[in-house]
This record gives structure tokens, C-alpha cells and sequence, in this order.
């Protein structure tokens, strides 16, 4: 299936049409929710959900690492389930529920996991905090007391440069333990 | 931040809705775009259109369906994945699924995207300015293969984790167009010619479901590569044993995954150490790659219960 | 909860680091630093909360009003002369503000001010592929990504060198002019940035001594960074012709120099900030072109301009381990000794010096450090090639040499019979010596780490005893705790803090230090708050904005707890005099009995006369007015030995020693690093979590070097650049790590602490590379020990 398009050539203009989704549009509507708040996006068809949280949301929290895929820094939780959000498109969230970070601690308080990174020293640079925090709470929300090989298993979406992942599977064998 | 080139987007929300948007000039089936999206940010790809089935939720659905069980193309890795049936009747399509990328990534990824994954090359899936420092290359841009500098076909690797799997299980592929559906083997899905047309999809085609029979010998799945995570593979092995005899389908080596067959089994390593020859395709070293073709083999098939 | 410090085999039993002869006024009787500095109370690093909730901002993350956003285009030549540059075409398409070459920015610059060889963008050549030649400035990305296209670059292709004897042929194509002309009057080389050969006792008549000496070949390859946050910059013009710069940056007060330099402004119309930086280990060092063309930019368009590099840039901007060829001659007597070492090295630094001329120094000057040696010479030479300029990363310049005389030695001791632990103990420098090439040495904590790591890994019983592929090795290594030296000459203090005390109670602490992870914010507000008395969680640390803190010189050689942690310690204990006198006076006591701990100042044996914390700021501001003061650091005058001794001696070192664990697959080639057990001796711990944590990241950095990582290029062009190719271990990678923290309480440092954030990496591949041999009976002498290379090692020994 090669691409149509001429390789390296301009493409074809994309119909200048803006609507719902169920005919070819350039822009899209989109509504979702971002941290149980309403959002009703307006954007390009090729907005990412990475660039909007941080562009337009102003939720920075959800980091850059690479925009390809590659490190997990960019980790939301789409309907409680993670993803990428440089590879999330916004025209594909209609309907959904986001998570960001910024949507783990409520009521000013830490999540457990949260805390735990933090009293465990596991954040140090801090930069693929975000990512694997988002990470670990849908894990623990699916499975309360995960195993070894489950904590492991999930991490390994997240590349962290700092840490040698040691205090993070630290901080979330502690709270899949109950934090005895 | 790496933009994304101008398209369209369009979610339908009937199967001919989406036949007909798939078949429009410069459309493409956008599932999980794990596959998809980054090959645009590195302008590999330019289509005007994104076709999205987020609407179908049929075509994302799981079912036993008699004798096989029907995977919507939709249905995400992890799903397939977690799936009861799978989980007890079909492993080895559950180690494959598991061994993509990450767990990130196959809550994204679909089985079909996979199915329809790009052939990957070290010289094409990168960045735009670092491909026309090379010049290109024929798959993108170019006139020349850097694999191979003398050949006039392009060597990229078929790198699709579950299809090896897929294709000893005897998976077939369903497939739509707006002239009708068909279904084919997945062996006979893809073309070992050239690494530009390795998919024999039409255009305006779409693959919808994967029927995976439910019963059969046991495969058993063997992915070699260099980390655990996040990581194409450097080989890709699977193999079945049958009566005295085995099977192996091997990739990451060329265009298509290619099959062996050996009579006895234990001649199997040797007929494929004999008969694949990986490419410089991958940053791993080639005469590696090569060796593990026989050692991967011989270990799949030490895992694979003889029926 | 279980202790955090009380993991398995982890850090363990904290209370051993608490020596009586540091009991300060103020210290509770049965706790200490390790106590009050969070862990027993359980609360985090001061930075902590606002990097698991996301709140911390990194520079990307500002936004400004009207802010622009610029891209840079690179070259696709690895060397070529500029004939013309045509932006007009991009210039004229709607959204595109501005296009910036070279010419616009020719002022040269570079951290070490004898190889000011870089510019900006490329000025007139390209000397490498992926380098810098234009930046366009746009409304947003996405415009000025486009506009790249349209800037039209004439090339004219040069001849290029990639390797080290292409670099060291008298004939090969001088990449810099300059050189160029004197290479043609030496014939030599137009190629070598620097040679440095120093020669201390007598080699020769110290191999004739030794009872077995041998020569052999080592190699290390390159590697890069990979800071999980690419490098960004954001500038933006200020009211009055001033410039406002934020950036990720492990260097304030360099780039803040370089900026001023290049733009032609003067320093005090430049305000640097630097957010918090996501990852550094020497890769944010250098001044950037994202700094120099997003300020340039900025003061050209009259709004902000924001320039952050994509991840494939990060590989490009680099500054990363020299690929390095060493030589390693060395005598042993029988029962292990040393007699001589003589070590050549040749490093592969890339397109620009950076702190290349370091580099070369570091190569060599280390060589006498861990072990006695009474005889030494090397000679380290650093070449320019047409590939991205490599600089410092983590371990500097020593990470080379000690993998190359760690593995030497093994091989040695091997040969002769000998324990490997055993060798390194009998060889252990010692306490309060000067080394052979003047190295002055205070505290050594060596020989209990290595008895610690022996006795935690279990390496006596394992070593030759794990059956055939599995292995244990051994490694021990020293690192500096800052430079005597500045990088650039002058005569100030290395490193101030000031403290000042609010009437609340909050105490701020303001210092030019750059907190890029390793947790120096914390480190201040420890220091501080263990000498007034309060908790870390009583202080605000502002740090890296030049408008508002003291100079630091950065955070390079693992310089900052002993030299921002002193002065920060003189600042806090003039606060404390104040305070002392102040209370003595109302209490009608002698200051000398007056102690300060928990939020109190009271007389040492009645603890119940006293004030509190706020009350005794009161009256050492009724007393003597506003309540605060500054401290500072400066090395001592050790004084040379020799000339040219300037690069490399420390007001103390750190010491380590690690062991391994592998497995090694025999058919594959596959290593699995299974264990390593690292003992480090800081000095002083000031937090474990943190301590520990830099020991952990270290280890897995050395993983990623022994396992997998290798910046490489073809033809010049970068092999692996992303995420996916370059391949850092993920956590399936990392083995489990067991940190060991030994405290040798080093006279001059804070408290007696030294470093432990780059020391702790040096050993672990050599650890590695032992650890294979015991596996297999292979000496593997250049990493990374991927399994295609393994296995093409052992079916040379005949492993398989
Ligand atoms: C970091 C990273 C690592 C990865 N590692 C692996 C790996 O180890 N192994 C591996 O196999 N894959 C890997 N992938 C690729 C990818 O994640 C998977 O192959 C995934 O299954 C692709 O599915 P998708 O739904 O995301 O496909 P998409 O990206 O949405 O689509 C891929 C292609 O298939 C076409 N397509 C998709 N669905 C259909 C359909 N139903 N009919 C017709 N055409 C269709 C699309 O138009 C596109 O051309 C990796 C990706 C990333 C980013
Ligand atoms: S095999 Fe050759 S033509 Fe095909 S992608 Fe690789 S370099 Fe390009
Ligand atoms: S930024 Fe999305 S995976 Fe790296
Ligand atoms: S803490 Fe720095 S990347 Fe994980």
C-alpha cells in the first residue's frame, strides 16, 4: 500500500470543510472532558493531544520527550486506559475523559502514588515523573495490588534517565503492598 | 514539537461510510496511529485524508464466531491481548501482542494496524532533514538503496510482532472495498518483492476482521531484539510442529515474512539458518541477526509441545 | 510503610552516619542530618511535591504573550564551505518574522576561553552533519518548521574526517583554519586540539621493578546524554533594553557570561534564568545555540521567542563521551603491587573544543587516583573530527581511562593468581598523601568500600564459582568533588549563597546554583536548616537567576555540595552567631552554651530556657537589624607542584567500588547485568534517598554505556537518532542496585561531605566487563557488549 501522494511533493489541499466528523474535515469540534472539566475543542485535524493540553490548555504537566512515541513522557489517561499524547489525535477524543497529571491529586492532596514517588525520593530531574505517576495509577486503579512482574511490565513503557527506576518500582511495590 | 502535515479527518459512522471515505484520493485508515502518525511527523507519509473507524465500534469488537475467533481489526493490542479466548486457546497470540512496543502502546495499537504495519528500514523511519542529508532513498525521496546499493528494489523489513504468529495459526484476513469483501490467508497477505508494495491491500481497501481458527497444533512466538521494551524486533520467529515435521515463519528479515518448512523438525534450525538472510535493515549487526536465525528457531521449537 | 532506606542489601542502618566529632550545637542526641533532613519523618526533597504533580515548570513550559517560536536548519554535510545563503524565499511566506545566519552571530565562543572555536550557527563551513547554519522565527512551529524548506543553502563539499588516525594524518583536511597554518609550520597534524603528556617518578626503572607488566589495547566508545528534556530556550525583551533568558541549563553563570559575550551587551542588561531542568549529566553544560538565537531573536523582533529542540536535535547538540583509544601499560610485583602505570589516550572530540582541553587533562590526571602509584606518565590527545562535538558526561573524561586500568588490573591479578579485592586494597591510596602527580588527598574511604561491597555481594564466594555464564567482577574508582580551578580566570569565590530570615520563621536561601535533579536544592536547604536548627521544609531555595542570586559556578565536576554546600554552611553559621548573640543577651547566658534544634534556641543542659525560632529572630533583628548574610567558598591555595598542573586537582576526592553480577547467554552473545552492589564513599551523607538515588542513576548509566548505548555514526551521519535506535535501558535492562554509603567525613567538605553524583559510574562497566570475563573467560575491551559483539568475542576464544 504505497502512499498516494507524491513523495516529497506539496500535498493535495485537504477539503477546507469544518464539521462534526462525518464528512472529511479539516478542522474539528471535539467535547471532552480534561480532569472532569468540559472542554469543547476547536482545532486543525492535526492537533495533538499533547500540543493541546500544553498549548491551549496550559496543563504543562504532561511532558515533550520525544513526540514520536518513543519515551512515555507525554502519558494521559484516555477513559481511565494510558496513552500517548503525542500520538493522540484531538479529533479522535469526542465523548472521552481525560486525565492528566493535574487530575491526580484531588483536593490538594497527593494520590497515593503519588506520595509514594515523592517520599521515596523517585523523582529527580522530574521529567518522566509525570508520565509514569499517570502510568502507575492506572495500573493500581485496575489492579490494587499488583505484582512484581506487573509494576515491571508497565514501567517499561516509561524511559526514565535519572532514577535507574529503582525508587519508582520503590514507591509502587509500596503502595501495592497496602503500604503495610 | 514534530507538526503534523495538513490533512483532513473524517469519522463515519457506517462500514460504507467508511468504504467510501477510504477510497477517496490521498485517504488513509487511521487506527491507533502508533504506526502511522510518527511515519507522518517524519513525512514519510502525506495523506490529505484520515479515515477514522472510532465510530464502528463493531470493528473493534472480539467474538467467537464457531470454529475461530473474529478479532476486529480495530481491537486494540491489549485487548486481543487480555481476551479469554485468547488467553486459553491462542498464547502465543497473546505473547506476540505483548512483545509490541510497550503496554502504552498496545492499548493504542490495533491488531489490524499491525497487520498493515510499514515495512521499516534504518535508513527510512527517521527524521525528514537526516533522510535528505542521505539523499533519500527509494522507498521515500530517493533514487538509491543504501542496503543494498547496487539492487533496484527496496530490502525494508516486514517488523509486524503478531503476523509470524498469525500466519502458522492460519489466520485469514477479512478485507472490504466498495466492490466487496474477501477474505485471505495472511500468508498470503503480503508480497516479498519489494518493501514498497509489500501489502496486498487495493486502495480503498480496508481490513476489518482477523479470523483466527481456535483450533491447531500450539505456536509458539520468539522475538529477538536488543531490549525488552520499546524495541522492533531484530528477529521475529514463529513456529508449529506437525506431526514429525514443523514450520517456521520468520521476519524482521525482508519485505514479507518468509516461511520454512522442514520434514523432520529437528532439521528446522538448519533449513532456516539456510534459507533467511537478514539485510542491513536494522542497526543490529546483519551477521548476528543471521546466527539468531537458527538458535531462535532450535529454542522456539524446544518451547513448542509436540502435538 | 517499610523505612525507604531499609530496602535489601540497600542503604541500611543509618545511624552509622553520624560520627561523634561533627555533634553540632543543635544536633538531637540520637538523630542527626539523616533524621531531620526528611527520611524518619517521612517527607520527600523539597522539589518533590511539585514534580509528581506535574506543577513543575521546565522551560518549555513558560508561555509568554506574542511569543514566537523559531526552528533551526541544519547541514547535511559533514564538512563543506557556505557559498550563499538565500532566505528570501522564506522571509516572504506569511507568519515568518525573521531568519538569523550565521553572519548575524559570528562572535565565537566556548566554555574554556584558550578554544573559543564555535559560533552560534555555522559561520562560512560546516564541520559536521547536523549542525546549526540557519534559525527562522515564525508565529508558531509549525510556520517556521515549513520556512526551513524555503531557506536555500549553497554547499560546497569538503573533504571530511570521522576517525581518530584520519584526524592524527599531517595530512588530513584541516577542519579549523586557524590551525591550518600553524600545523604547516610543524608538520604535524592540523587536527589536535590538545596533547598532554606529563611523566612523574620513573616509569621505566618502576616497570623494572615489577615482577609481571603488561601492555594492552582498550577502546570506549561515544555516548550521549539523553536528557529526557530536549534543550529549550525562551528570551524575551525587557523594558529598558534589557534581555530576560530562561533555559535548561546545568551552567547559569557560563551562559549568562557566553550570551552577554556574543550579543555584544553588557552582562548586566542580561537576566538568566533557569527553571527546572530535565536531566543535565553534562549535557547542558555548553552555551547552545538555542540560547544564542532565541536571545538574538528575541532583541531583533522586540517579543519573545522560544526555540526548543526536537529529540533528534539533542543527539546533533550532544557534547557527549569522546570515543576514546587507550593504552595501558602497567607493572605489578607478585603480590600485586604497582610499580608503574603509563597510559596513552587518544580521544575522538568531535567538529568544536568544547571543554575539549579539559577533557585531555582529565584523561591523564586521574590516572593516580584510586591506587598509590609512585611512578606514572601518560599522554591524552583530543583531535577534531566532522562529527558532533563531544564534552562532558557524567564521570568527565576519567570514565574512559579507569575502564581501560579497572579491566587492566583484573587481567593483571588474574594473571598472577591474585584477589582482585585483594589487590585493590593493597594498592589503596591513602588517607592525608600527596599523589605522585600532586594530587593533595584528605579523606579516603576506599578500603571500606571495597570491604563493603566484597562482603555484600558475596564476590569471594562467587568470583570463578557461579558455574559457566554467570560472573561477578569487581571495580574501585576515585572522582574530584569540584575543581580548584575556574574554567575562565579570576579571582572570586567559586561558589555564594546568601540566607536570609524572614520574621515568619521562613528562611531564603538564594544561590546560582543550578538544581538539574541531583538535588542540590535540597542539599542547600539541609545545610542551612541543620545549622539554624529548622527543618529543610522551613526553606525557600531560589536559585540560577542572575538578578537575584550570588554567583555559582554551575553544576560541572560534581562541585556543588562541597562548594555551595560551604558556603551556604558560612552563611547559615554567620546567621547563627547573630542569633547566638542575640538570645545570649535576652537569656543572660553564654552564647557558647546556647544550642539551636527543633525550631528552638535554648541553653544546652536546660533545655527548657530558651525562645523559639521566631522569637529569636526578633531579637537578633532588634539587636543588630535585618537578619541575614552571605557566605562563600573558595578552594584552597594548595598551590602547584608543577607547571600545567592546573586542570584536574580537587579539594577532595570520592572513592567507590562496585561489583557485578552478570549472566552472559554463550549462544547469543545476550549479557544480563543481574546485580550491582556499588559502595561510595561522599564523604558525609546529607539525605540518603538522594545520595542513594545519585549512586542508582549512576550505575544505570554505566549499564546503558556497558550494554547497549553507543552514539555512532556512519559516514558522518548520526546511526540512532531517537529514542527508539539510541537505546538507553529501559527497566527491564537495569539490574537491581544496591547502593552503600560509606562517610570517610572529609575535613573540608559541608559537614564533611564530598560528591556522589558522578564518581559512583566510573567502575561499573569495568565492573561489567570483569564480570563477562568471569562469565566466560573472555576479556571484552570494548563496550558496548552488545550480543552480536560478545558472541563474535567468544567464537574468537572459542567459546563457541
Ligand atoms: C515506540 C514504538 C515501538 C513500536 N514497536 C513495535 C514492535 O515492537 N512491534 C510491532 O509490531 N509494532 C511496533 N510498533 C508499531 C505499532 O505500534 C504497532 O504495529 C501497532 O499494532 C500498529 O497499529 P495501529 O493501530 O497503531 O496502526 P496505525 O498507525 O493506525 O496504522 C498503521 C498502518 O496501517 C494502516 N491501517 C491500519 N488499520 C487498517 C485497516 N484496518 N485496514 C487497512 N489499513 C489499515 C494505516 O493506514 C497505516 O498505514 C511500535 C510503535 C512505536 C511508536
Ligand atoms: S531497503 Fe533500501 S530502499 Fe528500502 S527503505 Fe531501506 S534504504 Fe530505502
Ligand atoms: S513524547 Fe510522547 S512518547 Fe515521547
Ligand atoms: S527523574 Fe529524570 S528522567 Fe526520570
Amino acid at each position: 500500500m504505497s502512499d498516494p501522494t507524491r513523495p516529497g511533493g506539496s500535498p493535495p489541499e485537504p477539503p477546507r470543510s469544518r464539521g462534526p466528523g462525518r464528512g472529511p474535515a479539516s478542522e474539528v469540534v471535539a467535547s471532552f472532558l480534561v480532569n472532569g472539566e468540559a472542554v469543547r475543542a476547536l482545532v486543525p485535524a492535526t492537533r495533538t493531544l499533547l500540543e493541546f493540553l500544553r498549548d491551549e490548555l496550559g496543563l504543562t504537566g504532561t511532558k515533550h520527550g520525544c513526540d514520536l512515541g518513543d519515551c512515555g513522557a507525554c502519558t494521559v489517561l484516555v477513559d481511565g486506559v494510558p496513552r500517548l499524547a503525542c500520538l493522540t489525535l484531538v479529533a479522535e477524543l469526542e465523548g472521552a475523559a481525560v486525565t492528566t497529571v493535574e487530575g491526580l491529586a484531588a483536593d490538594g492532596r497527593l494520590s497515593p502514588i503519588q506520595d509514594a514517588l515523592d517520599r521515596h525520593g523517585a523523582a529527580q530531574c522530574g521529567y518522566c515523573t509525570p508520565g509514569i505517576a499517570v502510568n502507575l495509577t492506572a495500573l493500581l486503579a485496575e489492579e490494587p495490588h499488583p505484582d512484581d512482574a506487573a509494576i515491571r511490565e508497565v514501567l517499561g513503557s516509561n524511559i526514565c534517565r535519572c532514577t535507574g527506576y529503582t525508587r519508582i518500582l520503590d514507591a509502587a511495590r509500596e503502595v501495592a503492598g497496602g503500604g503495610q | 514539537m514534530l507538526p503534523l502535515p495538513r490533512f483532513a479527518w473524517q469519522a463515519p459512522d457506517t462500514l460504507h461510510g467508511l468504504l467510501d471515505a477510504a477510497a477517496r484520493p490521498g485517504a488513509r485508515i487511521l487506527a491507533g496511529g502508533t504506526d502511522l502518525l510518527p511515519s507522518m511527523k517524519h513525512r514519510l507519509h502525506r495523506p490529505s485524508l484520515l479515515v477514522s473507524a472510532r465510530r464502528l465500534p463493531e470493528l473493534a469488537a472480539i467474538y467467537e464466531d464457531g470454529d475461530d475467533l473474529c478479532i476486529g481489526a480495530f481491537a486494540t493490542l491489549r485487548a486481543v491481548r487480555r481476551h479469554p479466548v485468547v488467553r486459553a486457546e491462542l498464547p502465543a497470540l497473546a505473547d506476540a501482542c505483548a512483545t509490541v512496543a510497550t503496554p502504552t502502546i498496545q492499548a493504542m495499537g490495533t491488531l489490524g494496524g499491525n497487520l498493515c504495519l510499514d515495512t521499516r528500514c534504518a535508513f527510512y523511519n527517521q527524521p525528514e532533514g537526516w533522510r535528505q542529508a542521505l539523499g533519500g532513498c527509494l522507498k521515500a525521496d530517493g533514487d538509491v538503496c543504501h542496503v543494498a546499493r547496487k539492487g533496484a528494489g527496496c530490502y525494508a523489513a516486514h517488523s509486524a510482532d503478531t503476523v509470524p504468529v498469525l500466519w502458522l495459526l492460519g489466520a485469514r484476513a477479512r478485507i472490504a472495498g466498495r466492490r466487496g469483501t474477501r477474505e485471505v490467508p495472511v500468508s498470503e497477505l503480503y508480497d516479498g518483492a519489494d518493501g514498497r508494495r509489500w501489502l496486498r491491500l487495493e486502495p480503498g481497501e480496508v481490513l476489518t476482521h482477523v479470523l483466527v481458527p481456535r483450533r491447531g497444533a500450539p505456536v509458539v512466538h520468539h522475538k529477538v531484539r536488543l531490549r525488552a521494551s520499546i524495541d522492533y524486533a531484530a528477529l521475529l520467529v514463529a513456529v508449529r510442529r506437525e506431526g514429525s515435521g514443523a514450520r517456521a515463519v520468520i521476519s524482521a528479515v525482508g519485505p514479507a515474512p518468509v516461511e520454512v518448512r522442514a520434514a523432520r523438525a529437528e532439521e528446522l534450525p538448519d533449513l532456516a539458518h539456510a534459507r533467511v538472510k537478514p539485510l542491513g535493515t536494522h542497526v543490529v549487526s546483519t551477521a548476528w541477526r543471521r546466527h539468531m536465525v537458527r538458535v531462535a528457531v532450535r529454542r522456539a521449537l524446544d518451547a513448542c509441545p509436540v502435538p | 510503610m517499610s523505612g525507604a532506606g531499609h530496602r535489601g542489601g540497600g542503604v541500611t542502618d543509618f545511624s552509622t552516619y553520624l560520627g561523634p566529632e561533627d555533634t553540632l550545637a543543635g544536633r538531637p542526641a540520637e538523630g542527626g542530618i539523616v533524621g531531620r533532613s526528611g527520611l524518619a519523618s517521612g517527607t520527600g526533597k523539597v522539589d518533590g511535591p511539585p514534580k509528581v504533580t506535574g506543577a513543575a515548570v521546565y522551560t518549555a513550559d513558560l508561555r509568554l504573550p506574542r511569543m514566537a517560536h523559531a526552528k533551526l536548519l541544519r547541514s547535511p554535510h559533514a564538512h563543506a564551505r557556505i557559498l550563499a545563503i538565500d532566505a528570501a524565499e522564506a522571509l516572504a511566506m506569511p507568519g515568518v518574522l525573521a531568519v538569523l545566519t550565521g553572519a548575524d552571530l559570528p562572535g565565537r565562543h566556548g566554555p574554556i576561553p584558550v578554544a573559543r572555536d564555535e559560533t552560534a550557527l555555522a559561520v562560512d563551513k560546516v564541520r559536521y552533519r547536523g549542525e546549526p547554519v540557519a534559525c527562522v522565527a515564525a508565529v508558531d512551529e509549525a510556520t517556521a518548521r515549513e520556512a526551513l524548506a524555503r531557506v536555500r543553502v549553497d554547499y560546497e563539499p569538503l573533504p571530511a574526517v570521522f576517525t581518530l588516525d584520519e584526524a592524527l594524518d599531517p595530512g588530513s583536511p584541516a577542519i579549523h583554519e586557524h590551525l591550518a597554518r600553524k600545523a604547516a609550520r610543524t608538520g604535524r597534524s592540523p587536527n589536535v586540539l590538545r596533547r598532554v603528556h606529563q611523566s612523574f617518578g620513573d616509569p621505566d626503572a618502576g616497570f623494572a621493578e615489577a615482577d609481571l607488566v603488561m601492555e594492552e589495547s582498550y577502546f570506549y566508545p561515544g555516548s550521549t546524554h539523553v536528557p529526557l528534556e530536549p534543550h529549550a530556550a525562551l528570551a524575551a525583551p525587557e523594558p529598558g533594553g534589557r534581555l530576560r533568558v530562561w533555559t535548561s541549563t546545568q551552567n547559569p553563570h557560563s551562559v549568562h557570561r557566553t550570551i552577554a559575550a556574543v550579543l555584544g551587551l553588557d552582562p548586566a542588561a542580561v537576566r538568566l534564568t533557569k527553571p527546572e531542568v530535565g536531566g543535565g549529566y553534562g549535557g547542558k553544560c555548553d552555551t547552545f545555540v538555542t540560547e544564542l538565537c532565541a536571545s538574538a531573536l528575541a532583541l531583533r523582533l522586540g517579543r519573545p521567542v522560544r526555540l526548543a529542540l526536537e529529540r533528534e536535535e539533542v543527539f546533533y547538540a550532544h557534547r557527549g563521551r569522546h570515543p576514546t583509544r587507550m593504552r595501558v601499560k602497567m607493572g605489578l610485583k607478585a603480590d600485586g603491587r604497582i610499580t608503574a602505570l603509563e597510559l596513552e589516550a587518544l580521544a575522538n572530540g568531535g567538529a568544536y573544543a568544547s571543554y575539549g582541553v579539559v577533557t585531555a587533562y582529565y584523561l591523564g590526571v586521574f590516572g593516580t587516583l584510586p591506587y598509590r602509584l609512585d611512578h606514572y606518565r601518560f599522554t591524552a590527545t583530543r583531535v577534531y573530527t566532522n562529527l558532533p562535538p563531544c564534552g562532558p558526561k557524567r564521570g568527565h573524561g576519567a570514565i574512559q581511562p579507569r575502564f581501560a586500568i579497572e579491566l587492566h588490573l583484573d587481567r593483571m591479578a588474574h594473571a598472577l593468581g591474585l584477589d582482585p579485592a585483594e589487590v585493590r586494597l593493597r594498592n589503596a591510596v591513602e588517607p592525608n598523601t600527596v599523589t605522585v602527580n600532586g594530587l593533595r588527598v584528605t579523606s579516603v574511604g576506599l578500603r571500606e568500600c571495597v570491604e563493603r561491597v566484597v562482603e555484600a555481594s558475596g564476590y569471594r564466594d562467587k568470583r570463578g564459582r557461579l558455574g559457566p555464564g554467570r560472573g561477578v567482577g569487581l571495580a574501585a574508582s576515585a572522582y574530584m568533588s569540584g575543581a580548584l580551578h575556574p574554567t575562565y580566570a579570576n579571582e572570586g569565590p567559586h561558589s555564594m549563597v546568601q540566607v536570609k530570615v524572614d520574621r515568619s520563621g521562613r528562611v531564603t536561601i538564594l544561590s546560582g546554583t543550578a538544581d538539574i535533579g541531583q538535588g542540590s536544592n535540597h542539599m542547600l536547604a539541609t545545610v542551612v536548616a541543620e545549622r539554624l536548627g529548622i527543618e529543610p521544609a522551613d526553606c525557600t531555595v531560589v536559585e540560577a537567576d542572575t538578578d537575584l542570586t550570588p554567583v555559582d559556578l554551575g553544576s560541572y565536576s560534581s562541585r556543588v555540595t562541597f562548594m555551595a554546600g560551604n558556603a551556604a554552611l558560612q552563611a547559615a553559621e554567620r546567621v547563627r552567631k547573630r542569633l547566638v548573640s542575640a538570645v545570649s543577651a535576652e537569656l543572660g547566658c553564654d552564647p557558647a552554651d546556647l544550642v539551636l534544634r527543633g525550631r528552638r534556641v535554648f541553653v544546652r543542659d536546660e533545655p527548657d530556657r530558651g525562645v523559639d525560632w521566631r522569637r529569636a529572630i526578633a531579637l537578633a533583628e532588634a539587636e543588630a537589624g535585618a537578619l541575614g548574610a552571605m557566605g562563600s567558598y573558595r578552594p584552597p591555595r594548595i598551590g602547584n607542584r608543577f607547571r600545567r598542573q592546573s586542570v584536574g586537582p580537587s579539594p577532595a576526592y570520592s572513592f567507590t567500588a562496585q561489583v557485578a553480577e552478570v549472566s552472559v547467554d554463550l549462544e547469543t552473545g545476550e549479557v544480563r547485568v543481574e546485580h550491582v552492589w556499588c559502595a561510595h564513599d561522599l564523604g558525609r551523607v546529607l539525605h540518603p534517598e538522594i545520595a542513594a538515588g545519585q549512586i542508582e542513576g549512576c550505575v544505570y548509566m554505566g549499564v546503558g554505556e556497558a550494554l547497549l548505548e553507543e552514539q555512532a555514526y556512519r559516514d558522518g551521519l548520526l546511526r540512532a537518532p531517537s529514542l527508539l535506535e539510541y537505546r538507553v535501558p529501559t527497566v527491564h535492562e537495569t539490574p537491581a542496585i544496591h547502593p552503600i554509603l560509606v562517610e570517610s567525613h572529609d575535613p573540608e567538605g559541608p559537614f564533611g561531605a564530598k560528591e556522589v553524583g558522578e564518581g559512583p559510574q566510573l567502575g561499573t562497566v569495568p565492573a561489567i566487563a570483569a564480570a563477562i570475563h568471569d562469565a566466560t573467560g573472555a576479556w571484552l575491551t570494548a563496550p558496548p557488549y552488545t550480543p552480536d559483539k560478545v558472541l563474535a568475542a567468544l567464537r574468537r576464544r572459542g567459546v563457541r
